[in-house]
């Protein structure tokens, strides 16, 4: 078994979740998704981030406007849609359930 | 954007999204992804030259790099591990290993379904997976093999899934645009193998070819019934699956799969390079510089190639391959050489035919059709061909599409013109004239011998003898002779001899026939008992060939005797009629009835023609006759059963006719001497008395005048005389 391995799967399910969330905080783009992440210690590369985004994206639940910049190529802003509201929800419930559950079984919680 | 870039940094740059490619290629939204990776790169760069740098370096691009993150780095979902112990993300590693599949390690490889690469259920790329082959070949394998969908189905449902499978597979088969000229499929199997796709062409052509053979009964060439019809349309099939199923090479590192070549930057590089080049000189003009830059990259490529080939075949496949190479070069040859032959035969030939053009073709369309014909019939192909064999030769690769598109239609539109043609000839032929016999009035209708030979005619001793069209005799700039000319010997009904000339020709319809066949100069005189005929025909350009025709018919009275010269004609064929039997000629005219030879006396007899010997005139007698001539020298020429008549009363009766000629002669030209004789004497008294006279008188004036020295006439009379 290779500690990295399950590690890095624990943080693919919550990826997901997490970036949803900054999204719902308000429109952000990528770079900025980045560094609140990186703020919060999740780090997360771009490379990971790009792709998720655009499946989100392809999922319909999230939508983007483009930016013109002054510094550089226009920018994705995106913004969470109606169905990315809904599904942020019950992930969150989700979450919520599955953070009790843990934990209660590793005794933290009693 | 612009932004100034190293070439080391650009190039690690390159790389880096390259690898970024092949990482993402089974994702949906791929295109999307990468350019948002590259607008990240861009600002990244943009940001880094507002700081002051002049331009970007590779520490740059590194440190970029590390941020965005290596694709090995990337947690996605189909599995990337942040561990240094997963393979390359690039698809053509020879790593036979997958991806981490399931949650236990497994030694030695299994059998999956290829998720990601599947058309229908993944089971042929599973399986080439496994074997590390392309999985085209595998699926055309399956098709061609037959094993059928119910294994295909089984395999579906009893073989697992996986998504992370890599086929390590260095060389696939793909369809080559570059090199297409229906499908690309020859040129990519060409590829595959490493043999000339021209090859796989013929090797696909050879069942069409057998079927247009077969078509035309080639002699010994006919190929057994079964390949053609059988191989045909399933060759033809064979070449559409073939097009449905294997994928088109594309992009560059799928070219270079195609080839066999490792795909990784270099050779990438390389190639997109040489494709620029290829641009530029399909762009440009083809210069010998172009040629032989070709000549050297080919060489170079397909040494490559070859190594390549060498590597991944196995000796049974060079075998195999060697073996339907020599083959298809063969056919090939066989198919080439043909086709050229009966090309620059079919144009010499119409050169040749090129004088004579006037005399058989009307002015108007039929010229127009027949130029049409040399030029784009034959011409096309001709000029077509010898173009193509400079290509060849000067490595020229892409041929030039309109040229290629014009060329067909040209050779298309001679077609036409060909057809055009001979549609056109064939309606003037298509009627023949009525047979009319007319009667020639003879001088001396009661010969007792009548030779019939032919004006002799210098020009006739002229025509060429390594050009024989027949019935072409002889031809000069405005007039032609035809050698349809013919004798034919009857029985007389009357005691006299009889000649009758029928006169034949073809026409459009048949009152056209009959015009022009009663325009057919045809002289025939008699002298004495010879009997003189034109031995060809003459035709200028205005009346035209319309294989005239003429017979001339000798009705030979009983027991009279007629030789027919050798010299009276040029070839022995018949050429009247048409092609289909509606004319009544073949009816009214049975050759072997009338048969003779030529140079031999024969006598009318009441139940027919005989020779001297008394055999009666046909073919078998004559070939009876030859034969024994060859075999036995001392045997008399004839059966003495096959006598009718004694034979010294027929030798008798020919020399008492001759003696009896002779002895007309004689008394004709005695009498003409005697005649002459007696014109001489009164010619002589009748001087004589003048003389007598002017004697007398000059006496009277010597008596009377003086003896002046006067001029006698007397004597000059006297010398006159004496010199009468």
């Amino acid at each position: 078994m290779n500690i990295d391995n399950t590690a890095s799967q624990m943080r693919k399910g919550v990826l997901e979740f997490c970036i949803l969330s900054i999204i719902k905080l308000g429109e952000a783009y990528p770079s900025d998704i980045i560094d609140k992440m990186k703020a919060a210690n999740l780090n997360i590369l771009e490379g990971t981030l790009y792709p998720l985004l655009t499946r989100l994206k392809n999922a319909d639940l999230l939508t983007y406007r483009w930016v013109e910049s002054n510094s550089g190529p226009p920018r994705k802003y995106f913004s969470l849609t109606e169905k990315g509201a809904e599904f942020y929800n019950e992930l969150e419930t989700t979450w919520q359930q599955l953070a009790n559950a843990v934990d209660e079984i590793t005794g933290k919680k009693n | 954007m612009v932004v100034p870039i190293e070439e080391t940094s650009y190039e690690l740059l390159k790389e880096y999204i390259e690898s970024l490619r092949q990482y993402f290629a089974k994702e949906e939204g791929r295109n999307e992804i990468i350019n948002d990776i590259e607008s990240r790169i861009g600002e990244l760069f943009q940001e880094r030259l507002k700081k002051g740098a002049t331009c970007i370096t590779d520490d740059d691009v590194n440190a970029i790099i590390k941020n965005i993150g290596r694709p090995e780095d990337f947690e996605n979902e189909d599995g990337g591990e942040p561990s240094a112990k997963a393979s390359e993300a690039n698809s053509n590693s020879q790593s036979s290993y997958s991806h981490s599949q399931a949650q236990f390690e497994w030694k030695g490889k299994r059998l999956y379904r290829d998720e990601n690469n599947k058309i229908l259920g993944g089971v042929c790329s599973g399986i080439a997976a496994y074997f590390n082959i392309d999985p085209v070949i595998v699926r055309i394998l399956f098709i061609v093999s037959g094993i059928g969908l119910l294994v295909y189905i089984l395999l579906w449902i009893f073989v697992p899934g996986s998504n992370a499978l890599v086929n390590g597979v260095r060389k696939r088969l793909y369809r080559n645009p570059d090199g297409k000229i229906v499908g690309g499929i020859c040129s990519g199997i060409g590829s595959y193998f490493d043999v000339n796709p021209w090859l796989i062409r013929a090797l696909f052509l050879i069942p069409f070819i057998t079927f247009f053979f077969r078509w035309g009964h080639v002699g010994p060439l006919t190929f057994p019934h079964f390949v053609s019809f059988t191989f045909s349309p399933g060759t033809f099939l064979i070449y559409i699956i073939l097009w449905l199923v294997i994928p088109e090479a594309t992009t560059t590192s799928e070219k270079l799969e195609m080839k066999g070549e490792k795909v990784d930057i270099n050779s990438i590089k390389n190639s997109v390079i040489e494709e620029m080049k290829g641009v530029k000189q399909r762009v440009g003009k083809m210069g010998a510089e172009a040629g032989s830059f070709a000549k050297e990259r080919g060489a170079q490529i397909s040494q490559e190639m070859r190594y390549a080939a060498r590597n991944t075949g196995s000796a049974l496949g060079n075998v195999i391959v060697t073996l339907l190479k020599i083959f298809g070069y063969f056919i090939l040859g066989c198919l080439a050489f043909a086709l050229i032959v009966a090309l620059f035969s079919i144009a010499v030939v119409s050169v040749g035919i090129f004088p004579l053009k006037d005399f058989i073709l009307n002015n108007g369309w039929q010229t127009v059709y027949a130029w049409g014909t040399l030029l784009f019939f034959i011409g096309v192909p001709v000029v077509g061909l010898i173009t193509l064999i400079i290509r060849r030769l000067a490595r020229i690769k892409k041929a030039n599409r309109m040229m290629r598109y014009s060329f067909v239609g040209l050779w298309i539109l001679g077609i036409i013109c060909f057809i055009a043609l001979i549609a056109s000839v064939a309606n003037d032929f298509r009627r023949t004239s009525s047979i009319i016999e007319q009667r020639v009035a003879l001088t001396n209708a009661s010969v007792p011998f009548l030779t019939v030979s032919s004006i002799d005619n210098n020009n006739y001793h002229r025509y060429n003898s390594w050009f024989r069209f027949e019935p072409f005799a002889y031809f000069d700039n405005d007039t032609a002779y035809i050698g349809n000319v013919h004798v034919r010997i009857e029985k007389s009904a009357t005691d006299s001899f009889q000649v009758g000339v029928i006169k034949l020709c073809n026409g459009s319809s048949r009152r056209d026939a009959d015009t022009l066949a009663s325009l057919i100069n045809f002289h025939v005189y008699q002298a004495d008992s010879v009997l003189m005929m034109d031995r060809a025909i003459s035709i200028n350009t205005t009346d035209k060939f319309r294989n005239q025709y003429v017979e001339l018919i000798v009705y030979v009275p009983v027991n009279h005797k007629v030789k027919i010269d050798k010299n009276i004609t040029y070839n022995p064929i018949r050429f009247y009629g048409t092609w289909w039997h509606d004319n009544d000629w073949d009816n009214w005219y049975h050759e072997d009835d009338y048969y003779f030879k030529y140079g031999e006396t024969y006598i009318m007899k009441r139940d027919g023609l005989y020779t001297l010997d008394g055999i009666p005139a046909n073919k078998e007698n004559d070939y009876r006759r030859n034969w024994d001539e060859e075999y036995d020298d001392n045997t008399p020429l004839t059966n003495p059963e096959n006598y009718r008549y004694d034979k010294p009363d027929k030798l008798d009766s020919l020399t008492n006719e001759k003696q009896l000629q002779m002895q007309k002669l004689k008394m004709s030209i005695d009498s003409l001497k005697q005649v002459k004789q007696r014109e001489d004497q009164r010619l002589k008294d009748s001087l004589n008395n003048a003389k007598e006279k002017l004697e007398q008188k000059i006496q009277n004036i010597d008596e009377k005048a003086a003896p002046t020295q006067a001029f006698i006439p007397g004597n000059r009379e006297y010398n006159l005389l004496m010199h009468i």
